[in-house]
């Protein structure tokens, strides 16, 4: 079932936004696109903080905003936490989250529960000024899952974090999602984090939609494709069909060509925790002398990425066995 | 200790200014909101019809509140009808002449405190189901308490020192309508009246710091507050 649904135009100075897409109420969305592709534009159009030049947003199958209306964003039930945390300066991080909880439709959530699983309990009675960066943004999450909103936005709230803060932020958020049943929309630019959080993608670029629907489906898409970077060009990967090294099991994995090393015949005796065997779907010439080689798994389609002196020694066929051999470390 | 007859004048004095104040509080901080968002239609006319007492001089200001708030100006009759109120030559009357003459100060620190508020605060607000009224009252008003406050007692200090608007709509009368100014003016008019004159100039000083030194405090505050 869809929880969203919208068709959205609006015109910012020289910039147009035109997009129609839908999402699932049971999953995390993610928001894909370049820097400057709109994205929090979207979803700024979607909380109701800036008002459609035409279109229509619906959710959970009320309307939100049609051709003459616009329901404020307090009464259109989105939650949205913002790339900065935007808490209330004049209240303790108490006083921040009993502030959304008091204005809750109905207050299932407890505040202590929720401070214990944000790990905050020990700050409750701070000021906001005497916070750190990973400690706020976990306090604006807590805050927006309290007010019990029907469906999450996240605008790349992790943007300022870096390194092991970013992937334990991360790591909570996917946890809060399945431990609270909250649907989300994240917003990022960093296909590894979608790939961990979504199992479902809308993608955007200069305004436009590229592409949506599910993760592993749309990744396929060589409109998709052609929205990374040539070093991040890959595939995802169902996180049962892998051994990670991370705590929390993600959604999925975005297993890059670069990091896949392919055999001719199964391998032995090899340090590699991941062997996936397929046959070879397609091969693509690449620029300097690369071959994107795609492989059909079990797990799904793997690609990686050979010299075609190395296609040559293997000697890869359409149709072909390989089995592609992934460090637990590279996902 | 002051002497009663002094003691009489700083208390009509605080008297017509915490009335003038109290009374022009309310209307200053909605007029200052309004002032404060981008898009009010018809902002520069409502600004510049707030600042007209800064230009006009104040005895032109106590002439107009003659004419409209005296015993036959359209305002005027309609209260003494009404309510049986008398604004001309009474405390009351001295209070609403101090009070439009502090207005513009007023409104244009709140509308300062209002202006530095971060509003992208208000946008969270609203993500939470705070509706327009309750963001203002839980988001814009303590944000900019501080700074409101810091303008208040400003305002207060500059009300005890009203005198044209004061002293030609309200006329000088001892224990009614007789500020610190208006006493000053009064002994100035007899002969030998100087050391009293300095004496209650002294008082009026006092006082004025006072007020400047707890403004500044209140704005220091307020400047910590909004930084978060």
């Amino acid at each position: 079932m869809n929880a969203l649904e919208a068709d959205i135009r609006l015109r910012q100075g020289g910039f147009v936004l035109d997009a129609n897409f839908t999402a699932p109420a049971d999953s995390v969305t993610a928001l894909f696109g370049p820097s400057g592709s709109g994205k929090s534009t979207l979803l700024a159009a979607l909380a109701g903080l800036k008002k459609l030049d035409s279109g229509r947003i619906a959710l959970k199958g009320r309307i939100c905003a049609d051709a003459g209306l616009h329901v404020p964003p307090h009464r259109r039930g989105f939650g949205l936490v913002f790339q900065e945390a935007r808490l209330f300066p004049h209240l303790s991080i108490r006083q921040n989250i009993a502030y959304a909880a008091s204005r809750a439709p109905q207050s299932k959530l407890a505040l202590v529960e929720v401070a214990d699983f944000f790990d905050i309990a020990a700050l409750l009675d701070r000021p906001v000024r005497n916070l750190s960066g990973g400690e706020k943004s976990r306090v604006a999450l807590a805050r927006a899952l309290v007010s019990m909103p029907d469906y999450l936005l996240l605008d790349e709230p992790f943007a300022a974090l870096d390194g092991a803060r970013r992937r334990s932020f991360i790591e909570v958020l996917l946890a809060a999602h399945r431990r609270f049943k909250i649907a989300m929309m994240v917003v990022t630019h960093s296909i590894d984090d979608a790939a961990v959080l979504a199992s479902h993608v809308v993608a955007i670029a200069q305004g436009r939609l590229v592409a949506q629907g599910a993760f592993a489906e749309v990744a396929q898409a060589p409109a998709f494709q052609a929205l990374l970077d040539r070093r991040d060009i890959g595939a995802v990967l169902a996180a049962g069909a892998l051994r990670g090294a991370g705590t929390v099991q993600p959604t999925g994995y975005w297993l890059r060509a670069d990091h896949v090393l392919l055999a001719a015949e199964r391998p032995r005796a090899i340090s590699a925790r991941n062997i996936l065997e397929g046959r070879v779907m397609a091969m693509r010439d690449e620029a300097e002398d690369a071959v994107l080689v795609t492989l059909e798994t079990q797990a799904g389609p793997v690609l990686a990425r050979l010299t075609s002196e190395a296609v040559r020694d293997l000697d890869l066929a359409l149709g072909k066995p390989a089995w592609a051999l992934v460090k637990a470390h590279a996902v | 200790m002051l002497p009663a007859a002094e003691f009489e004048i700083l208390v009509t004095s605080f008297a017509v200014a915490s009335r003038a104040l109290i009374g022009a509080l309310p209307f200053a901080i909605a007029a200052a909101w309004l002032l404060s968002r981008p898009r009010m239609p018809g902002r520069i006319l409502l600004d510049g019809l707030i600042h007209l007492p800064v230009i006009l001089p104040p005895v032109l200001v106590g002439f107009l509140l003659l004419v409209i708030f005296g015993r036959r100006g359209p305002a005027g009759a309609l209260l003494e009808r009404l309510f049986g109120l008398h604004l001309a030559f009474t405390m009351a009357g001295a209070a609403l002449a101090t009070a439009v003459m502090i207005f513009p100060l007023l409104v244009r620190s709140i509308r300062l405190a209002f202006e530095a508020a971060d509003t992208r605060l208000f946008e969270a607000a609203a993500m939470l189901r705070a509706g327009p009224m309750d963001r203002f009252l839980t988001m814009a008003l303590p944000l900019a308490g501080p700074g409101i406050l810091a303008g208040a007692v400003t305002a207060f200090a500059a009300a005890m020192g009203e005198f044209g608007a004061v002293i030609t709509f309200a006329a000088n009368i001892p224990g009614q309508t007789q500020t610190l100014p208006l006493a000053i003016y009064a002994v100035l008019q007899e002969p030998g009246g100087e050391a009293e004159a300095m004496r209650l100039a002294l008082i009026s000083f006092a006082v004025a710091m006072c007020g400047l030194i707890a403004a500044e405090f209140l704005q220091r505050r307020a400047r910590r507050r909004q930084a978060g």
